[in-house]
């Protein structure tokens, strides 16, 4: 996995390099939208992490001409601005996923993680988590390798989680998941299904946690 | 002082000239019409006189007047009026009629004269006129009392101050509606200015405007653009300050990271862990600070409005929380209902992360931690509910100063978390209130106006 990381300050960008090249990773640094623009050209990544407030050209620019140029490439954005910026939370510039300045380290990872895998997911069809993989191509579910049997409503039940992770999970929308079965669902009826669940899940230590008043979120152990 | 009207002074200004004109007018048309029945009654007067004249025989020695009695009667009847006359010779002997009429002598000759005065205690209208004869002239005076006058006059007064009246109203009402209708501009400017919140500072239109006021209202849209022209400045420093901060903390904060993933502070980890503390509450005390600079009234003028939905901002909220809620072995809940309101949507989901934030640092492990959001009343509602420590009831309002903590509570807080959220609050015109009970547990509720839910 390439990731490019455009970041113009030395110390957030080094400090970001040595974690994720630690965690396994393969990483370029561009230090301005001009440098980014010229290794995107030149190499194949995986991932930008791209900080808005870089020189001249500033991030979110550099983001709209990659996608006004059809690049599909995941962006995960640094802002500085922390929570003040609506722009960048609700995400509408063709940013994948952002964070605020200063961050957590394993926070960020966890973010890279995921951002990669919803991209695999769209080319090999699986979600993982942990030791539990789904595969959304031919509808199987397993636990390190031992397939999981699973009815077609708990199978739905799993994806929504699944796809929704690491954000809790409303009961209303779990109702609409099933809604293709099931035209009248009741809340109590989602409360079984999750319980047969939590059941078959148990082994391989990944829980469904019950968020009081809202609905669920699949834990799972750190891989 | 009172206020001056414009309306005021100009109905004013219009009206009392025009009340002093009609008084006027009023007054000489009354002249006139009573000079000209004055004229008739005067003329009756002097026929009387001449009538009296055909009855003076001057064929003897001395003249002598021969009115019968049936004549005399005629002389003096009258419905309303004593008449009195008196006719006098040369020396001023009395021929006829009331010895005690006042004897005044015309002063020309064959013209009658007139004159008023009191005549046994009533006021008389006389007339004199004098008659040449071989004797001497003879003077004929006859004087009747004012009844029919009085009467006429009175008449002639209603009759004048009736229609004059009727066009005094209506004049007083086309001025009124003049004056109303020619400053219809002003007040729809006025209007215009007080419907706006005190955040609106976009520039008011001119051209509805008349060319009298243009020029106060170009000044007051300059000092519009002057207070619009600070705030982004103030919006843009912010900006820039968060940026210049957070970067560097962002780097402390990774190498301090790095430096325990490669256990560069093995001998002591202890160290570590608080300057990774330390730069944590740095980073928090800097959000606080731009959150709270932001929010600050006149920095937030150029802050666009839209409606939020704060059931959604309570459900992402819970997906933010509840790992530090799990790490605290906090039962954090939620209670969800529909409410909408017009506001800031990062300003109201940072003073909900406040109120969260709050509860979960200061209720202890194994506590119970409930969010909500609904409707009270008009108002939409954000609510944090704990069973943590609560706030002394004597503290409830100092709570909400910058940088107060409660004597005696735990440091880790930077003291901004409720000033924020009050700050929030007031400026969506809202505003923030606390409950709970003497032995503990918090409730703090942020009550907003609910927004009309044109779209729904």
């Amino acid at each position: 996995m390439r990731i490019l990381v455009v970041e113009d300050d030395s110390l957030v960008a080094s400090s970001i390099k040595q974690w994720l090249v630690h965690a396994g990773y393969t990483v370029d640094l561009a230090a301005s939208a001009e440098a980014a623009e010229i290794s995107l050209g030149a190499e194949a990544f995986d991932l930008a992490v791209v900080d808005i407030g870089l020189p001249r050209i500033d991030g979110l620019t550099l983001i709209r001409r990659l996608r006004s140029q059809g690049n599909p490439l995941p962006v995960l954005v640094l802002s500085a601005r922390g929570s003040m910026d609506d722009t960048i939370s609700g995400l509408d510039i063709g940013a994948d996923d952002y964070m605020a300045k200063p961050f957590r380290l394993p926070e960020l990872s966890a973010r890279v993680r995921a951002l990669i895998r919803r991209t695999h997911l769209i080319a090999d069809a699986c979600l993982r988590h942990g030791v539990l993989t789904l595969d959304t191509a031919r509808r199987t579910a397993s636990i390190a390798d031992q397939t999981l049997d699973l009815t077609r409503r708990e199978w739905a039940i799993l994806e929504t989680l699944l796809m929704a992770s690491p954000n809790v999970v409303s009961k209303d929308r779990l109702m609409h998941s099933l809604a293709g079965w099931d035209k009248d669902i009741t809340p109590n009826a989602v409360e079984v299904h999750i319980s047969r669940l939590r059941n078959k899940l148990a082994e391989g230590s990944i829980e469904i946690r019950t968020v009081r008043g809202i609905g669920y979120r699949i834990d799972a152990a750190a891989v | 002082m009172p206020t001056p009207s414009l309306r005021r002074r100009l109905l004013l200004y219009i009206f009392a000239p025009l009340v002093v004109v009609f008084a006027i007018s009023v007054f000489l048309d009354y002249r006139l019409a009573k000079e000209t029945a004055d004229a008739a009654f005067d003329q009756s007067l002097v026929d009387a006189v001449l009538d009296l004249a055909s009855h003076i025989q001057t064929d003897g020695m001395q003249p002598a007047v021969r009115l019968s009695a049936e004549a005399e009667a005629m002389l003096r009847s009258d419905p309303a009026d004593q008449i009195y006359f008196a006719v006098r010779d040369h020396g001023g002997r009395l021929l006829a009629g009331d010895s005690d009429l006042p004897d005044t002598r015309a002063t020309t000759d064959n013209q009658p004269e007139f004159s008023d005065r009191r005549f046994r205690g009533h006021w008389i209208r006389a007339a004199v006129q004098a008659i040449r004869s071989p004797h001497g002239d003879i003077s004929i005076t006859v004087a009747e009392t004012l009844a029919k006058r009085n009467r006429a006059s009175g008449k002639i007064l209603t009759a004048m101050i009736l229609p004059n009246a009727l066009v005094v109203i209506a004049a007083f009402l086309a001025v009124y509606l003049g004056v109303r209708k020619g400053l219809a501009p002003l007040e729809g400017i006025e209007d215009e200015i007080a419907a706006r919140s005190p955040r609106d500072l976009r520039e008011i239109g001119t051209i509805q405007a008349p060319r009298e006021i243009r020029p106060m209202i170009t000044r007051l849209n300059a000092l519009f653009g002057l207070l619009r022209d600070a705030s982004a400045a103030q919006q843009r420093f912010i900006t820039d300050a968060a940026h210049q901060l957070r970067t560097p903390l962002a780097g402390l904060q990774a190498q301090i990271e790095l430096a325990a993933l490669a256990g560069s502070f093995a001998a002591e980890p202890d160290r570590l862990v608080r300057i990774d503390e330390a730069t944590g509450r740095v980073g928090h005390l800097v959000d606080q600070l731009l959150v709270y600079a932001r929010a600050d009234p006149s920095t937030a003028v150029t802050q666009t409005f839209e409606c939020v939905a704060l059931a959604a901002l309570v459900e992402k909220a819970a997906s933010i929380f509840l790992d530090r809620a799990l790490a605290k072995h906090i039962d954090l809940g939620f209670e969800i209902a529909s409410g909408f309101v017009a506001g800031i949507p990062w300003m109201l989901r940072e003073a909900l992360a406040n109120l969260i934030d709050n509860a979960l640092r200061y209720t202890p492990p194994q506590g119970v931690v409930t969010v909500r959001s609904g409707m009270r009343g008009a108002f939409a509602i954000l609510e944090v509910e704990d069973n943590g420590p609560g706030i002394p009831r004597d503290e409830r309002e100092r709570i909400f100063e910058r940088f107060y903590r409660i004597p005696g509570s735990s440091s880790e807080g930077c003291g901004l978390g409720l000033a924020i959220v009050r700050e929030i609050a007031e400026l969506h015109d809202g505003h923030v209130e606390l409950a709970g009970q003497n032995w503990g547990g918090l409730r703090v509720t942020m009550l907003l106006p609910a927004a009309e839910l044109a779209q729904s």
